[in-house]
């Protein structure tokens, strides 16, 4: 809230010896950090950040009140007329606890407009005066006590007022125009024909203040914070009211409102009191908290006598006594934050200044816990996938749902996992897979002019299931683009399948994963991070003793067909061949080229063998042969 | 002297330097060599059969004569082979080796996301101190979100204007900070809370909220939770901690200054400003002149989130801190647009992610 210098000096005449650098710094130590200075209207106003839980400070006099405590000076008096009461000229009925105490005054307005320092004052803090004495008088006193108030043309009002709860589905046109079905959980103050304001929040169009009016009905109350939130969001009508009074307002200055802005209507525009009253009392203070020395003591982080605990406290207008090791606080009227001893003890510390807790290492209680496997094993993953060349990406969790539809399974309803109330149509479903946006950021980098693009990235993927999204911590990867040709050693070639499920090799995937074509030249897979397999325990492996006699190496040049499953070759041909000395057996070259039969390609088949002997010559051509023949039995040919 | 031989040999040898010269490999050499001293028509077959035919008086001159030529035909010839040779093995040489300085095969060379990398690094610092890592889910439930952490029933963030909601679980919604991270690991740690001496850990991970997408908003970011548990846990534990953490993070002289501050899962509260890591608190555009930067929020957890997990405030106490990781990158690296985190683009991954 924008706070202006010379007004707030006005609440305490101290601050005016600060230059505002220190004001600011003053502000900060106490938990109102300054956003901004702004000069306006000739005079320096400050952004002050006020907390949600201090309703209180949200005025010139409430930042005051900390500074008076802060500092230890004191603050002006309020210059109040006595506003004598007297009989009701209204009935005034407080038909509901929401609202305990309702002070107000009839007067006839005279002539007079607002005065010139008071327009100034309000237009430094952005609010525009209306030029209608009433009007602006309240706007003032809210920014400048805190406590809302408003003024009723009183020949608007028909017969007695009422503070109670709306009956359902009856309407009220606010001061923004809008008509406004109410609800039984809506504040309302009614007269005898129907609500003319929510109560709090905003008045009714058909009682505001003109400049035709002659009498005004002043209103100044205390509502409960609770009632006016819901009712400030159920209506979506946030208000400078709606705001204080849904923080806690002060109910000691009901009657203070009421006169103060008595005496502004009498001095502004020779206002003449027709009558003032009050219904209701100020509710009575909440029980003490108790504070005691060895709580505060370990907040603190050192011991704080219960005397200097006490003074600061008092400062605050907290009412303290000292019983044995324990302070009993009652906090003032206008802090309703104060309710647990942790509380008070902030505020110890708050007004003695953080920087004076001490700085201590925590002592360890237990041993530590060691990462999770889990998260161990991604932040291997990662490193892995970045040294071979892939970026780590962070798209949204959320897609389109044509997007998601490219790789949902059809059991994984895109209904389970849609947001309610999404940014957009395009952010609207929890993706069940990460590759639409990897597919995207891939395209658009490739768009961008990149020539190769490697892409992963570790993030849940969501599954519709009945009690809500499950998820899963994913990776996906997606490469595209040319390979090699930027040096004088290495040919330039298109990214293949092959590329990626050499990668799901390296990972040590259990099987390959399906490799997705996601555009020309652009592949990627995804996996559920469970599929890796885990860390091993130990830190070295158990070790396998391994033969030193040397290894016959054998290659066998096959003709097969053009479809022909090199799983099922390659499971038939180490199927006839000895499982104790057979190390390795794979395809070392795919050779297609019209010189070959039409329909068939050449592979280079290689076969390892090694045991715990040397093997000879006549043996290995025997398990060659049996190789060969399992090879043609699926209709494989010796290549000449 | 060389009346006695035929002039066609006395103008070959006198040509012969020239003709050795002029031999550019050892093909050509090879074929001057059979020219001059082969074994049939050469130069010097001729030579030896016109010596045979020499009257007697004189084939010792002749004889003499016919040495000399040969021998410094065949001196020249193998000189000249032993110069080819060493060219040839020179280019040899030469065409085996590359200029290093040839731009080499790059090996490949990707990068973790930056985000990531500073997540990782956090970790890493509060390690030596005990903590661990815990992690929850990202579809939470309102309870865990908000009723578990003294955040009240009526409290503004929890309208669908700031929070993302599931349409067919009205109780679910998208996790609006990593604390529920703090509520589900006190809920399962409580039993052996004792046994196992308190518990201290971070919670990295992301988080939503419904923020329309701009330079300084996102729906999604990212944050690290920190939370301790123990005995007599004060806000002086807290601040040995975290000056100790982000002197780990910023340099040993960083300071660290608290303001007190309102959160409603703890109490006290407060935000923690760092001593400007990029100017030396001296005063520039990422600190605003003022030497400081806020760079979290933290206090001591609320009672009643100890009390909702099943655990005595008046036996236990503690601290937590919940930190912006989006923040704290643009900070540190001066990027100017919170997007480009999101937008992935391989060159500022490669400049700003890096391996480690």
């Amino acid at each position: 809230m924008w706070i202006e210098r010379k007004v707030l000096a006005q609440e305490i005449p101290a601050a005016a010896a600060l230059d505002t650098r220190q004001l600011c710094e003053v502000l900060a130590a106490l938990g109102f950090p300054v956003d901004g200075v702004a000069s306006l209207e000739g005079t320096e106003s400050l952004d002050v950040d006020i907390t949600a839980n201090r309703g209180d400070a949200m005025s010139h006099r409430g930042i005051a009140r900390e500074l008076a405590a802060k500092l230890q000076q004191p603050l002006a008096p309020i210059a109040t007329g006595v506003v004598p009461e007297g009989e009701a000229l209204v009935q005034v009925r407080l038909e509901a606890e929401a609202c305990p105490i309702y002070a107000t005054a009839v007067l006839e307005l005279g002539e007079g407009i607002t005065p010139e320092a008071v327009q100034s004052f309000l237009r430094a803090l952005e609010a525009s005066p209306k030029r209608l004495s009433a009007v602006d008088a309240s706007n003032e006193l809210l920014l400048r006590y805190g406590h809302p108030t408003h003024a009723f043309d009183a020949d608007a009002i028909r017969g007695a007022v009422s503070v109670r709860w709306a009956k359902a589905g009856e309407t009220l046109a606010t001061l923004d125009g809008v008509t406004r079905t109410l609800t039984e959980r809506d504040l309302v103050i009614a007269d005898e024909a129907g609500p003319i304001a929510l109560a709090g929040v905003m008045g009714g169009d058909g009682t505001k203040v003109t400049e035709a009016t002659r009498r005004v009905l002043l209103e100044s109350a205390w509502f409960e914070p609770k009632v006016v939130r819901a009712t400030a969001r159920r209506h979506s009508l946030h208000t400078d009211a709606s705001h204080r009074f849904g923080r806690g307002a002060d109910p000691a200055m009901v009657r203070v409102a009421r006169d103060l802005l008595v005496a502004r209507l009498q001095a502004w525009c020779q206002a003449k009191l027709i009558g003032a009253w009050t219904a209701g009392a100020v509710p009575a203070p909440s029980a003490p908290v108790e504070l005691g020395l060895a709580l505060l003591a370990r907040v603190a982080g050192e011991a704080v006598p219960l005397a200097a605990a006490q003074e600061a406290l008092s400062r605050l207008g907290c009412v303290v006594t000292v019983a044995g090791d324990r302070l009993r606080v009652t906090p003032p009227s206008w802090r309703h934050d104060l309710s647990i001893a942790e509380d008070l003890a902030e505020e110890v510390l708050r007004l003695r200044g953080y920087e004076h807790i001490p700085s201590v290492l925590p002592p360890m209680e237990g041993p530590p816990e060691h990462l999770a496997p889990g998260y161990l094993q991604r932040q291997r993953v990662a490193r892995r996938l970045a040294h071979l060349g892939f970026h780590q990406t962070v798209t949204y969790g959320f897609v389109s749902p044509e997007a998601d539809a490219l790789f949902a399974s059809p059991d994984n309803p895109a209904a389970g996992r849609t947001l309610a109330n999404p940014l957009g149509y395009e952010y609207s479903v929890l993706r069940a897979s990460l590759l639409p946006s990897l597919k995207a950021t891939a395209e658009q980098n490739l768009r961008q002019g990149s020539r190769q693009v490697q892409l992963f990235e570790l993030a849940p993927t969501y599954r519709s299931t009945p009690s809500g999204p499950r998820e899963q911590v994913t990776l996906a990867t997606v490469w595209g683009g040319l390979l090699g040709g930027e040096d004088y050693l290495s040919p330039a070639r298109a990214v293949l399948e092959a590329d990626l499920a050499g990668l799901a090799r390296d990972l040590a995937l259990p099987g390959l994963p399906a490799i997705h074509r996601l555009s020309d030249g652009l592949f990627g897979f995804e996996i559920e991070l469970d599929a890796l397999p885990r860390l091993q325990d130990r830190i070295i492996p158990v070790f396998r003793p391994f033969s030193r006699f040397p290894t016959v190496e054998r290659d066998l040049s096959l003709l097969v067909d053009l479809g022909q499953s090199y799983a099922a070759l390659n499971q038939a041909m180490a199927a006839a061949l000895p499982t104790d000395s057979l190390l390795e057996l794979r395809c070392v070259d795919v050779f297609r080229h019209k010189s070959l039969p039409e329909g068939q390609q050449a592979w280079l088949l290689r076969m390892r063998f090694q045991a715990d002997r040397t093997l000879v010559g006549d043996e290995v051509d025997g398990w060659v042969a049996a190789a060969l023949a399992a090879a043609e039995s699926l209709g494989a040919k010796l290549r000449a | 002297m060389d009346q006695l031989l035929p002039p066609e040999i006395v103008e070959a040898g006198r040509t012969f330097p020239a003709a050795l010269a002029a031999c550019s490999d050892l093909d050509a050499l090879l074929r001057l060599k059979g020219a001059f001293v082969g074994r049939e028509a050469s130069h010097a077959t001729r030579l030896m059969e016109l010596l045979k035919t020499a009257p007697k008086e004189q084939k010792r001159e002749l004889g003499a004569a016919i040495n000399g030529l040969k021998q410094q035909w065949e001196e020249g010839l193998k000189a000249r082979q032993a110069e080819l040779e060493a060219a040839k093995r020179k280019l040899g040489a030469l065409a085996a080796t590359w200029d290093p300085a040839l731009p080499p095969p790059q090996p490949p060379c990707g990068a973790l996301h930056p985000l990531n990398r500073l997540m990782d690094r956090l970790v890493d610092v509060f390690r030596p101190l005990g903590f661990h890592v815990e992690e929850g889910p990202e579809v939470e439930t309102e309870a865990h979100n908000f009723d578990g952490l003294n955040i009240p029933e009526d409290h503004p963030a929890k309208a669908s204007s700031d929070t993302f909601y599931l349409a067919a679980h009205p109780e679910l919604l998208l996790r609006t900070h990593t604390s529920p991270v703090q509520v589900r690991t006190l809920l399962r740690v409580t039993p052996e809370l004792t046994a196992r001496g308190g518990i201290r850990f971070l919670a990295p991970g992301r988080v939503y909220r419904k923020d329309e997408i701009d330079p300084t908003h996102s729906p999604m970011f990212h944050q690290v939770e920190g939370m301790l548990v123990g005995h007599g846990i004060g806000m002086q534990h807290l601040k040995g901690t975290l000056e100790y953490a982000l002197r780990a993070l910023f340099g040993p002289d960083t300071e660290i200054r608290l303001r007190p501050s309102y959160f409603p899962f703890v109490e006290p509260g407060c935000e923690v400003d760092v001593s400007c890591p990029l100017c030396g608190a001296q005063g520039c555009r990422v600190c605003k002149g003022s030497g400081w930067v806020e760079i979290l929020g933290a206090g001591l957890i609320h009672p009643n989130v100890l009390t909702y997990a099943g655990i005595d405030p008046n036996e236990w106490s503690g601290w937590a801190f919940g930190m912006g990781v989006e923040r704290m990158a643009m900070m540190l690296s001066q990027t100017p647009d919170l997007r480009l985190f999101f937008e992935n683009d391989q060159r500022f991954l490669k400049a700003m992610g890096g391996l480690d």
